[in-house]
């Protein structure tokens, strides 16, 4: 029974040796950075509008309860309901049991990380509804049977001729694997469902509490069709999703396009109130927000992590990130993965468990740099390693060989000398062609490295000689 | 150079943990060199070859041997405990310096100095003199370019060289045009643009150890991009990521070479200047790093 | 939701209310601070602009009556089969000029069906810094402006804004956030990345959508 921590080191290290992943990643990542270049016309200030969002997300959470509360009485007011789920246990009873008390057959869903994140649709499926991922990245993955690989492209590691085989053995119809025919094949298998599903199933991008609406963002309209037909309407949102005016959307929505798909705008903006209005024609019935704790009002406690609540889930940070670039996004293992995810799951799931995240990244920085909301992700990291210290489980060797190293350095001739032994041994060893054997002193090192110069001097040893020299 | 009054000008540091500015107030002359534990033990020559930069543009350079580590690979593996009496010792020994400037040939161990110590050295008895080295020490492209206003320092180097962003210099320190300014005014030299240039190579310090196949995929890509820029040699500010990248390099038997930035700018047309002490490593089993 | 039904609400709230008792710091904002938008000089030029860009098609016409003949156009260009119209005095008036006798369903009557060839609604307002047309539950319903693969959009000239600032603005004013359950900025037509992220035209929404745009002033919706 191997735990996270080997899994990630297994998967990682495949996926790292495997060039025709990494070319696929590179090729997709490519065209997604010109996008995201393409669109920095659009702004006037870009560094003006990553401060607007995070101040924007920063009134929103540090005054959680004033916002959540709004949002809940303006919701209500329109007659939505809204659970409060403390766990995903809980959020999960609550969908499966409206579910089952309204005879739903057919969910039609949209893309959704919360939804994964409490495991919902295995939930209905095995209380016998069907689900319908309609997103068609998620679609992909749902028929591969894997979970998505990435936070706003699930399919992205898939060539076209897969994803055709793949829709030639699932849906029938494909005549190529051009991706116009193909996006056709899968909108017509879900047509019917759109149609005849008695629930539809969403997250929320925002939850705007001054005019308590829910905003939900897609390109494909998936959301819109689920959010219109069938006859209740769930959403799923974590607490830190709310914002506080309509307005803050104004830079909201060009902001995340970019930093997500690099687009100057999504095509549906949609802001969703409640169930249809009584004097509306069409709409759900019953509307249903389900918000969800789960670990989330533990980070709110945090002052110096809070921040990390304000992420917009727009995955830019996933995009830059040069480690997933080599591993990509199903190597995590976590619903959350990249930087966000590896700052995040140690607080959803817990330290000792998904500590070696926040460890597998050379903190480059990339990801804060990219951020749209300004999250400082990298120093998060940092953060989480220095309380993994403090309170989770190092190995005991690790702690020792850190005592060690410290009192080494607490001295320039102790450091000089036992540093000089070290560099004697090398030379030593490397004088009797024991490079990169396994007698190698450094062989973690030279496993993938040529072996390094050694030098017969230090610079201090040096300096001091050209100093008598002269 | 010269003994001209300069204004003051403000140096904007990055957002790290904390924004910093610091203030040159004329041109100075006496400069201590922060010579990381890794450069000190296993690539001398970057040291020394910094020093002979400094003293040519008119610096007198000082080593206050008592110095040992910034702390930074406790500090990155989060031992914060165990990095902060070196932080301590450190601000200690630079803070008591006659040194109008602090300099190092690294960027990442700058980084630790100027946007982590004082976060890490909160609430200690040293943080005041934390505060003012963080404003004193410069990476040494920056110090040329920023503090000494020196482009030029008289270096030739006939070689087609590419420059690698290592993640501290280009996103802690934001440095990104003036190791390229230093680079453009080496006689003989011919700049070229790896692709992907910004992105990481993959040491990320006790990273490379953790995660090796991840760390060594990373540096592939970025041997894979010096090659197909064309350049004879990679240069960085960070020896670091250099000692990374060229064990990559020579492993797969690639034409290029790696160099430290110092180095660079250290060669000169005229031979006799070349000490021998300086001649890279006497390596037994291994190529130099260092072709002369 | 009662207290007995949802108990897990008051202790998030607790639990919220406990974790804020610190605030957390705050970001520097940049050295200089511009507007983030540049201010959009030419709303009519820029709208057809971002139009292009974004494959919206846009028909200008001088008035609604020249407005009604293009849509009959358009109606010429789609497959037979029954269209679904918001039930508005507006588009009541230009059935006439639509020829080829198709059926037509109205939003009086409920939703769009799925066998509907196109949807053809009024607007909110159209948004001239990305090209966008603010439809609301109120332009025919909620499906009205998803369901079928044509959407055709009747709007004025006086209903274009220069950007989202001023849409939300012109949205608020008409109290359109309390009159509808649903608002929808649309920008394009329907499209999905998530091929080898490659853009592709016409997902689960419309594969077009025309904006008929009259120049003459006239009465909006309400």
């Amino acid at each position: 029974m191997s735990t996270p921590a080997q899994e990630f080191l297994r998967n990682a290290a495949i996926k790292s040796a495997d060039l025709a992943h990494r070319r696929t990643i590179r090729t997709g990542i490519d065209h997604y950075e010109a996008a995201v270049g393409r669109t920095g016309s659009r702004f006037n200030d870009w560094e003006a509008a990553r401060q607007r969002i995070h101040e924007i997300k920063w009134e929103a959470v540090n005054h959680l309860d004033r916002y959540l509360l709004e949002f809940e009485t303006r919701l209500k007011a329109r007659g939505g309901h809204v659970y409060w789920a403390e766990t995903a246990e809980d959020a999960r009873r609550y969908i499966a049991d409206l579910a089952a008390r309204n005879n739903v057959r057919t969910v039609v869903k949209s893309k959704s990380m919360v939804t994964e994140e409490i495991d919902l649709t295995h939930t209905l499926e095995e209380k016998g509804v069907t689900v319908f991922e309609t997103d068609l990245g998620e679609m992909i993955v749902q028929l591969r049977k894997e979970p998505p690989y990435h936070l706003m492209t699930p399919a992205m590691h898939l060539t076209r001729a897969e994803i055709a085989d793949l829709f030639r053995e699932k849906l029938g119809g494909v005549e190529s694997d051009d991706p116009q025919h193909l996006v056709s094949v899968a909108r017509r298998a879900l047509r019917k469902a759109f149609f005849s599903a008695e629930m539809g199933i969403s997250g929320a991008n925002f939850l705007v509490a001054d005019s308590g609406m829910m905003a939900l963002t897609t390109n494909e309209g998936n959301g819109r069709l689920g959010s219109s037909l069938p006859r209740i309407h769930v959403a799923v949102a974590g607490i830190e999703k709310v914002i506080p005016r309509m307005e803050d959307l104004a830079v909201i929505w060009p902001t995340l396009a970019r930093s997500a798909v690099g687009q100057p705008i999504a095509c549906y903006n949609t802001l969703i109130g409640g169930p249809r209005g009584p004097n509306e024609t069409d709409g759900p019935e019953e509307f249903h927000l389900v918000l969800l704790d789960n670990g989330r009002s533990e980070l709110l406690a945090d002052p110096e992590q809070r921040e990390v609540l304000h992420c917009i889930r727009c995955g830019a940070c996933l995009n830059v990130c040069p480690v997933f670039r080599k591993i990509g996004g199903h190597s995590y293992g976590t619903v959350y993965g990249g930087p966000i995810g590896s700052v995040l799951m140690p607080h959803l799931g817990g330290l000792n468990k998904f500590q070696h995240l926040s460890y597998a990244s050379s903190l480059c920085g990339a990801c804060t740099d990219a951020c749209p909301a300004k999250i400082d992700l990298h120093h998060h990291l940092l953060q989480n390693r220095r309380n993994a210290v403090r309170s989770a489980d190092r190995p005991a060797s690790e702690r020792l060989a850190f005592k060690l190293w410290r009192w080494t350095m607490m001295g320039s001739e102790r450091f000089a000398f036992f540093a000089g032994v070290a560099r004697g041994l090398l030379r030593a060893a490397y004088g009797l062609g024991l490079a990169r054997t396994p007698l190698d002193p450094m062989r973690s090192w030279t496993k993938v490295h040529a072996a390094p110069a050694i030098p017969a001097k230090s610079f201090r040893a040096l300096w001091k000689e050209q100093r008598g020299a002269s | 150079m010269g003994d001209t009054l300069r204004r003051p000008t403000q140096l904007q540091k990055t957002d790290g943990m904390g924004s910093k500015a610091c203030t040159i107030v004329e041109p100075m002359k006496k400069v201590a060199m922060f010579i990381p534990c890794f450069v000190d033990q296993l690539n001398p020559e970057v040291g020394i070859d910094m020093a002979r930069v400094l003293r040519r543009i008119g610096y007198s350079v000082d080593f206050p041997e008592a110095q040992t580590c910034c702390g930074q690979p406790a500090f990155n593996s989060g031992y914060w405990q165990e990095a902060r009496p070196l932080a301590e010792r450190f601000v200690k020994i630079f803070g008591a310096l006659d040194a109008d400037a602090i300099v190092c040939p690294s960027g990442s161990c700058t980084t630790m100095v100027r946007n982590f110590y004082p976060d890490l050295l909160a609430g200690s008895s040293r943080a005041g003199d934390a505060a003012k080295v963080a404003t004193r020490i410069f990476e040494f492209s920056e110090f040329l370019v920023k503090v000494a206003q020196v482009a030029d320092v008289g270096a030739n180097f006939p070689h087609r060289v590419a420059y690698h962003d290592a993640c501290h210099a280009l996103r802690e320190l934001r440095l990104k045009q003036e190791p390229r300014e230093l680079l453009r005014h080496v006689r003989g030299l011919e700049f070229v643009e790896m692709p992907y240039c910004e992105e990481c190579c993959g040491f990320g310090g006790t990273f490379a150890t953790k995660f090796p196949m991840i760390s060594s995929a990373m540096g592939e890509t970025k041997a894979a991009n010096a090659e197909t820029s064309g350049a004879e040699y990679v240069t960085s500010t960070d020896p670091s990521c250099l000692m990374h990248i060229d064990g990559i390099l020579r492993l797969r038997k690639s034409p290029v070479r790696t160099i430290h930035l110092a180095s660079i700018l250290a060669q000169t047309a005229a031979p006799a200047e070349a000490e021998p002490a300086s001649r890279g490593a006497d390596a037994q089993g291994a190529a130099g790093k260092v072709a002369r | 939701m009662e207290q007995a039904e949802n108990p897990g609400r008051e202790r998030i709230l607790e639990r919220v209310r406990n974790a804020l008792r610190e605030t957390a710091p705050k970001h520097a904002p940049p050295a200089s601070s511009g507007p983030i938008f540049a201010p959009v000089a030419n709303p009519f030029d820029r709208f057809q602009k971002e139009c292009a860009q974004n494959l919206t098609e846009c028909v200008v016409t001088s008035d609604m009556g020249a407005s009604a003949a293009a849509v009959g156009e358009v109606l010429a260009s789609i497959p037979a089969g029954e269209i679904f119209v918001q039930e508005a005095p507006e588009l009541r008036r230009m059935v006439p000029l639509w020829q080829g006798g198709r059926s037509i369903r109205w939003s009086s009557e409920g939703g769009p069906i799925e066998a509907s060839q196109a949807t053809i609604t009024l607007a909110e307002a159209l948004v001239a810094q990305t090209g966008s047309v603010f439809v609301s539950s109120g332009c025919g319903g909620r499906g009205a402006s998803v369901a079928a693969p044509v959407h055709i959009v009747v709007a004025a000239a006086d209903q274009l804004v220069p950007d989202l600032d001023a849409a939300f603005a012109r949205l608020r004013e008409r109290g359109a956030q309390e009159k509808n359950s649903m608002l929808c900025l649309i920008t394009g037509s329907s499209r999905t990345a998530d091929i080898e992220k490659i853009l592709v035209m016409g997902a689960h929404g419309p594969r077009r959508l025309v904006v008929v745009l009259a120049l003459r002033a006239v009465p909006s919706r309400d």
